[in-house]
C-alpha cells in the first residue's frame, strides 16, 4: 500500500493520506474540471489501503469550497469509508465547515446521517 | 465592430454597477479565469465573506451548466475540435444585492424542460430544497436525466430570492435562454 500525497491546485485540494500512521487529510478547494478522475485517485488509493488490512484510519476534510459535482464524489468517499467501517476497520471523519456556511454544514450533516458505521464529527473550520 | 454600436453597448451597462461580465466561447479554462478574477472583483464589492462564497459557487454552476448543456453560438467556434458553447455571465451589483445572471442558446426541448425545472425550484422552501439536493444526491445515473440536476438545486439553495428564467427566440430555431440567481 503507498502514500498518497498531491498538490493543492487553484481547483483540487491538497490531499495526504498517511498509510502508516493511519491519516487522510484534504484542505484547500475543490472543483475540478475532471472530479471523476481527482477522486478516483483518492478513492483507489484508499481501497487499496483497506484491502491490505489496515485497521485505523483518521480523516480530516477541511475544504473551503466545492462544487456539486464534487458534492456527489464527497458522498461516495464517505460511502467508502462507510463500507470500510461496516467490515471493522475503525474509521473517523473530522469533517470542519465554515461557520458561515450553512449549505456546507447542512450537507455534510445529511451525509453524515446516512453513515453509520463511520464516526462522523462535525466541526467549525477556523477561518481567516 | 463599429463605434457608434461599441458606444450603445457602453451605455447599456452604465445603468448598473457592473462586478463582472464575460461574453463568449466558455471552457473550463474560462471558467477558472474569469472566477479567479470575480473573487478579486468581490472582495471590494460584497457584503460579507457568504455573499462572496454564494455568488462564486452560483457562478461556477452557472459556467458549468453552459459548458455541459450550452450549443454554439451565432458565430462558428474555435476549430480546436472541442464542442464549442457560446454563453454570457454577468454578475451585477443593485443597491441591495448582487444579480448572477447567464444566458446561452439550447434546443427548444431542452428551453422548455429548464424552464419546467426553474418553475419546479421556484416555489421551494430552503428546508424542502435541501431534501431536494440530498434526494439529487443519492439517485442513480439514470434518474439523473430526469428533475433539476444538482447544480441547478445548488443555484437556488445559494439565491436569497427564487431564481426565475426567461427564454426568447433565437438564430437556426434555438433558444437562447436566460437564469438568474439573487445573493
Amino acid at each position: 500500500m503507498n502514500d498518497l500525497h498531491l498538490e493543492a491546485t487553484s481547483r483540487t485540494p491538497a490531499v495526504a493520506l498517511d498509510t502508516g500512521a493511519g491519516t487522510l487529510m484534504m484542505t484547500g478547494e475543490s472543483y475540478p474540471e475532471d472530479v471523476t478522475g481527482f477522486f478516483a485517485t483518492l478513492t483507489g488509493a484508499l481501497s487499496s489501503f483497506f484491502d491490505s488490512g489496515a485497521e485505523s484510519l483518521n480523516t480530516e476534510i477541511r475544504l473551503t469550497y466545492f462544487n456539486s459535482s464534487s458534492a456527489r464524489a464527497l458522498m461516495e468517499l464517505l460511502e467508502l469509508l462507510d463500507d470500510a467501517a461496516a467490515k471493522g476497520a475503525k474509521v473517523n471523519v473530522s469533517w470542519y465547515c465554515d461557520p458561515d456556511d450553512d449549505i456546507t454544514r447542512e450537507f455534510a450533516e445529511d451525509i453524515a446521517a446516512d453513515v453509520s458505521n463511520a464516526s462522523v464529527t462535525i466541526l467549525d473550520l477556523d477561518v481567516e | 465592430m463599429e463605434f457608434d454600436r461599441f458606444f450603445k453597448f457602453s451605455q447599456l451597462l452604465l445603468k448598473d454597477e457592473f462586478v463582472l461580465s464575460y461574453s463568449g466561447y466558455v471552457s473550463e479554462d474560462i471558467l477558472l479565469a474569469v472566477g479567479d478574477t470575480l473573487r478579486e472583483r468581490l472582495e471590494d464589492h460584497a457584503r460579507d465573506g457568504a455573499q462572496i462564497r454564494n455568488v462564486f459557487s452560483i457562478f461556477v454552476e452557472l459556467m458549468q451548466n453552459i459548458i455541459r448543456y450550452g450549443v454554439e453560438g451565432p458565430q462558428p467556434g474555435p476549430e480546436d475540435g472541442e464542442k464549442p458553447s457560446f454563453g454570457i455571465v454577468m454578475v451585477a451589483e443593485n443597491e441591495t444585492n448582487m444579480d448572477v445572471i447567464a444566458g446561452n442558446y439550447v434546443t427548444v426541448d431542452e428551453a422548455n424542460q429548464l424552464v419546467d425545472r426553474v418553475t419546479q425550484l421556484q416555489t421551494k422552501s430552503p428546508e424542502e430544497l435541501r431534501k431536494m439536493y440530498r434526494e439529487r444526491l443519492r439517485s442513480s445515473p439514470d434518474e439523473r436525466s430526469k428533475g433539476a440536476s444538482l447544480g441547478l438545486i445548488e443555484i437556488a439553495r445559494r439565491s436569497t430570492l427564487p431564481i426565475s428564467c426567461e427564454v426568447m427566440p433565437a438564430h437556426n430555431g434555438l433558444r437562447f435562454f436566460m437564469i438568474k440567481a439573487t445573493v
